[in-house]
């Protein structure tokens, strides 16, 4: 009963379009009240859930990638992708998708990703005469990628849900052989896409262009040797990283680049304040929802339940990723995290799973929900800066939600794609 | 006439609003210059300062609730609004009223629960900054106040049928 009226609040609430981090608190509130609890309860957990240092990552993160995006960083990565892979068959899609791999590599967060490179190359591409739905289908699933490769916020996310026991170091490893893979992926369905549809071949630029683009683009590459070094090697924390990373990103920008006003850098502050507010409120009610669905064991009672509908590891896998696939089309990605990694974790491990394998499955899963409808925000990222409808980039994303479910389908089934590289550092 | 009303409340709400963002900014970049000193002050100096772990996690709370109490106001938190999108202009406003409502309600919960928790914790005391326990609280009940004040604004703004000038935003 209490459960029901949990999901039922939720549901009525977002369905009137409540903020969701306002529906998940109020519906935990309703069924606190329902069980004669305390209700002071639920905010004392609100408090507890967002008073956790490693947390930081996420502001210092956003705030970081906002700063580089607004620096000319990120603009210098993707003239650098450009001179790598523009004359590849539908030359601009790949120039997209490996600057959102190495934009993934310092900034860790498919929004600003999808952003900051949207920004710089959808209005590109709409001038070479490509199609506007396929420049905003490459850009949102592109973004995915930042998600898999270091650093990457719902990396610690997944860490502290999961009781903070999972290193963030391992995870962090664990992403990069995923994120190449689905990169890869991406770019072979944007050239399938491409060549259907008779998009251009860019010019080979040379050797000497290159090697100029990776000089001017130097001090961004140089960043994510610092933030995935300085993580593997346990010189700094997670969020000590991710703060050097905001510093770096200023003094490169302001002294280097000179591209950074001080209006540029009060912009910058204020709107990863309102990012991270936002994003960090839905993670603190999310901890209260959370802590309420251990209190009335809705894990323990979730393992039973799959136990008892079959013992073929390979079947839970599935129903667990359909699951999360479902639920990442109406829900944004952190609060599924803290919700949902409780309830299906212990199920995976049960089963055999390695929790850092399970944390690349589940970025992977929820990323994919990032860029569906109706609740996909980079999805909706992507739209707006191409100026079309939802409906309009549906219609046509197809080829690359296939390519996308198919890398998940590989990491799901084949351990070592995760797993081998944390392996080499043990 | 509701117009005239409020228009000078709303100036007043429009610099709180500003003033809570400002501090809210300052916060993050507080939080950084301390993080970043904990870094140079290890490796450096070979001390690792206790507190500014502790004292950038307050921080933390602090322009997290500011901040999504703004959020209330400027209507750039995330929801689902696709019903939104089809209904009428009539049933669009009686949803967001109840919206708005939702957060009222939360808002206030913060605060009452939020006293309760400042109170209840005042004579503890946090080990690494050497405050009383209940400080923890008090961006709750701050942050809850605002939200409060902000969606009485928006409501009373849409009874006067005058829609709040940032709601056109979320569109």
């Amino acid at each position: 009963m209490e459960l029901l009226i949990l999901f039922c609040t939720f549901v009525l609430l977002l369905a009137i379009g409540t903020p969701i981090a306002f529906c998940i608190g109020v519906s935990t509130f309703a069924a606190v009240l329902y069980l004669g609890l305390p209700p002071v309860i639920v905010f004392q957990r609100l408090i507890a859930g967002v008073t956790i240092s490693s947390l930081m990552a996420i502001p210092f993160f956003i705030f970081a990638g906002d700063l580089m995006v607004r620096g000319g960083i990120a603009a210098r990565l993707v003239a650098l992708a450009g001179s790598l892979v523009g004359h590849l068959r539908g030359g601009l899609g790949q120039v997209n998708i490996a600057a959102s791999t190495m934009f993934g590599g310092i900034s860790g967060s498919a929004i600003a990703d999808a952003s900051a490179i949207g920004g710089l190359m959808i209005p590109q591409m709409k001038a070479r005469g490509y199609d506007v739905d396929y420049a905003v289908n490459v850009t949102a699933v592109g973004a995915i990628i930042a998600l898999l490769i270091p650093p990457s916020h719902n990396m610690i996310i997944y860490s502290i849900s999961g009781g903070g026991r999972i290193s963030i170091a391992d995870l962090f490893t664990a992403g990069i052989i995923p994120g190449l893979l689905l990169a890869v992926a991406l770019m072979i369905a944007a050239y399938l896409v491409a060549r259907k549809r008779g998009y251009p071949t860019g010019v080979f630029p040379g050797f000497a262009a290159i090697g100029h683009m990776a000089i001017a683009a130097i001090p961004g590459l140089i960043l994510i040797g610092i933030i995935f070094g300085g993580v593997r090697s346990g010189v700094f924390t997670a969020t000590e990283s991710s703060c050097i990373a905001i510093v770096y990103a200023a003094l490169v920008t302001a002294f280097i680049y000179r591209s950074l006003s001080w209006e540029a850098f009060v912009e910058a502050t204020l709107g990863a304040v309102r990012t991270t507010a936002m994003v960090l409120m839905i993670i603190g009610t999310a901890a209260a929802f959370g802590w309420l669905l251990a209190f009335l064991k809705v894990p323990t009672h979730m393992i039973q339940f799959m136990q008892s509908l079959t013992d073929n590891p390979l079947i839970i896998f599935l129903m667990i990723n359909l699951i999360l696939l479902f639920l990442g089309t109406f829900m944004d990605m952190s609060p599924l995290i803290i919700i949902t990694t409780p309830i299906f974790l212990p199920v995976v491990t049960a089963f055999g799973m390695d929790p850092v394998h399970f944390g690349v499955i589940m970025i992977l899963n929820l990323g994919i929900g990032l860029c569906t409808p109706p609740v996909g925000a980079v999805l909706f990222v992507g739209c707006a800066v191409g100026k079309i409808s939802i409906w309009t980039a549906i219609k046509t994303i197809c080829p690359f939600y296939a390519a996308a479910i198919a890398v998940l389908l590989l990491v799901t089934y084949i351990p070592a794609i995760s797993l081998f590289l944390p392996n080499l550092f043990k | 006439m509701t117009a005239l009303v409020l228009s000078p409340t709303v100036r007043f709400l429009n610099v709180i609003s500003k003033l809570a963002l400002w501090l809210a900014g300052i916060g993050l970049v507080l939080m950084t210059v301390l993080i970043a000193y904990q870094v140079f002050s290890r490796y450096v100096l070979n001390s690792s300062p206790s507190w500014t772990e502790a004292a950038s996690t307050m921080l933390m709370t602090w322009f997290i609730f500011l901040g999504a109490a703004i959020g209330v106001r400027e209507g750039y938190h995330l929801g689902f609004d696709v019903l939104l999108a089809i209904g009428t202009p009539r049933a669009q406003s009686i949803m967001r009223s109840l919206s708005d409502l939702v957060v009222l309600g939360f808002g206030a919960g913060m605060v009452v629960c939020g006293m309760q928790l400042v109170m209840g914790t005042w004579n503890t005391t946090l080990p690494a900054l050497e405050l009383p326990g209940g400080t923890s609280y008090l961006p709750l009940v701050a942050g809850g106040a605002l939200m409060c004040l902000f969606t009485v604004e928006r409501l009373l703004q849409r009874l006067g049928s005058v829609e709040p000038v940032l709601e056109n935003l979320e569109g």
